[in-house]
């Protein structure tokens, strides 16, 4: 029955939220690591990319994280120069995650686990009235 | 004069030796001997939930042991649910039918 299928594909996104999610909490955890040596780089904020997938088996589509790829914009450069990871300038490169946009990430992450989770509520629900008809 | 149960199970005993014995409902057209009729049915859907609840048994002490995924146990406790749910409907009314036709009145 669809329905069944349906409690699939949500399934596949509860899965893909979560890792989303992971890689949000990453983010977070690391927006203060820095290099260990003067002039190398810190930690590089990471984005999850998400992708259709066609499950052969039933012919639903779900969602898989098809990639947890790096964020290329700029590291911040702030001056401390008694850091040990200070270049010969003071400089320290900082890691180019923003609080405020991992912030707005996970609400988005949040909302779309909750929207799968309603989906699943809905389509058991409904399964389960369908058996009651039986009774 | 009373009649006794097993004065009765003896009559009916006597009676069914009697009878020419039933003919097996077994349909000619089906594939395989296991498939045949209402029990084969059953006893499919009976192995189909046992099936997943075994699936949803197996992931539990996954979850448990802290190296299984909780969607996981979600979707094969879910899938047990209807399985044994639709089982008990479907049985209920089984019963309900026999017990219809015990009430018959001959």
């Amino acid at each position: 029955m669809d329905l069944k299928t349906s409690i699939g594909v949500s399934a596949s996104g509860l899965r893909a939220q979560s890792l989303r999610m992971r890689v949000i909490a990453e983010n977070l955890a690391n927006a203060d690591s820095v290099a260990k040596t003067p002039g190398g780089t810190p930690y590089r904020r990471r984005v999850a990319t998400f992708e259709a997938e066609v499950d052969r088996s039933t012919g639903a589509t779900r969602v898989k994280v098809d990639s947890i790829v790096p964020d290329k914009s700029d590291f911040n450069r702030v001056y401390q120069p008694g850091n040990p990871a200070a270049d010969a300038a003071g400089y320290v490169l900082e890691p180019n995650v923003n609080n405020l946009i991992e912030t707005a990430d996970m609400k988005a992450a949040q909302r779309s686990y909750e929207a799968n989770l309603n989906a699943i509520e809905a389509a058991r629900g409904l399964t389960m009235r369908t058996i009651d008809l039986l009774k | 004069m009373s009649i006794g149960t097993l004065d009765a199970t003896a009559a009916y005993g006597r009676a069914m030796n009697a009878l020419p014995p039933m003919p097996p409902l077994e349909d000619e057209n089906a594939a395989s001997p296991a498939a045949t009729g209402f029990g084969g049915m059953i006893e499919s859907m009976v192995g189909d939930a046992a099936t997943s609840l075994r699936k949803a048994e197996t992931a539990s002490a996954k979850q448990v042991a802290g190296k299984g995924d909780l969607v996981d146990v979600v979707t094969a406790i879910g899938a047990a649910e209807t399985a044994l749910d639709t089982i008990v409907a479907v049985r209920d009314r089984v019963v309900s039918a026999y017990t219809e036709i015990m009430h018959m009145q001959i």
